[in-house]
């Protein structure tokens, strides 16, 4: 039972980061929602703010740990090119290449062709709307509430953000599982 | 596009990073987009090979170093530019979800493996 160093990688990649991101995206969007109660005194918007801040601050700098790591680190490993000599149609020789993998395989292809091509551009949408997100809630604090206009533009923008983010967790389990980076 | 004043903080820094956000996303979709039409420009994306930003990450360096300066610099201008003024949101926040849309729509396969050549 071990892990390779790939392996753990992948893991603070997409489990931790991934899960850090789901608990930010949970406690920014309890606190957005919250907002939104007609009767809410002072107190209560001050008690909700720190939460908001920290769900909404947390949420993007895991958006940017996330793809900067997963591109700049996990890619290259994913699209790395056999050498010469090794049989590019047999898939028993591209274990240590997921990408030429799953090409060389018509019913994995489509994991790379659409999975990864959508997952790998997708996902740095992530960090540019959880940023804006972040620091609309971070300027306005407390009078965000009297601002029902940039409130609801804030909850919009946070909800693509985990959409571009879930779109590409998503794929990235369903490809790591068809041709895991080891 | 100026609004009236409110009892809050003027609208326009956020207005500015809500906007640049939109042009980063639509800065990337066009890349991903380019980067499919042009053999010189998948070339010209290659930051890795060019620049040395992330070693074997081919045209995608390019494309998020390019979307990422497009974010920094938009947000940047536009935040001393908006500064202290308080502008019309609805019409900020559609200009920014529309230029989002086309950006997430440029990074969807089918779409922009229509500009591939044939």
């Amino acid at each position: 039972m071990e892990l390779t160093e790939r392996e753990i990688y992948t893991v603070l990649h997409g489990l931790i980061l991934g899960t850090f991101f789901l608990l930010a995206f949970g406690g920014g969007m309890a606190g957005l929602w919250s907002l939104r109660g007609k009767l809410l005194t002072e107190e209560g918007v001050q008690e909700r703010t720190p939460r908001l801040l920290i769900g909404t601050g947390v949420m993007a700098i895991v958006a940017w740990l996330t793809v900067i790591t997963g591109t700049f680190i996990a890619y290259p490993w994913y699209r790395a090119t056999p050498p010469e000599g090794v049989d590019r149609t047999d898939p028993g020789a591209l274990i240590d290449f997921p990408r030429y993998l799953l090409l060389a395989q018509e019913k994995t292809a489509g994991w790379h062709e659409f999975g990864m091509e959508w997952k790998e551009h997708v996902a740095w949408l992530a960090p540019f709307l959880a940023t804006a997100v972040a620091f609309a809630v971070a300027y306005y604090g407390v009078q965000l509430i009297r601002r029902r206009d940039i409130l609801r533009a804030v909850t919009i923008f946070f909800v693509l953000a985990f959409v571009a983010a879930g779109i590409a967790g998503l794929f990235g389990a369903f490809i790591t599982k068809a041709a895991p980076v080891a | 596009m100026t609004a009236p004043q409110t009892d809050t903080k003027p609208n326009g820094p956020v207005a500015a990073v809500f906007v640049a956000t939109g042009i980063a996303s639509l800065v990337l979709g066009l890349f991903v987009t380019l980067n499919e039409m042009s053999p010189d420009i998948n070339n010209f994306l290659k930051f890795d090979a060019a620049y040395g930003i992330g070693s074997g990450v081919g045209p995608l360096s390019g494309k998020v170093v390019l979307a990422t300066i497009a974010f920094i610099v938009s947000w940047v201008v536009l935040h001393i530019m908006w500064r202290g003024k308080e502008l019309d949101f609805r019409k900020v926040f559609t200009a920014s979800l529309i230029l989002v849309g086309l950006g997430f729509a440029l990074t969807f396969p089918p779409i922009f493996l229509l500009f591939e050549p044939a």
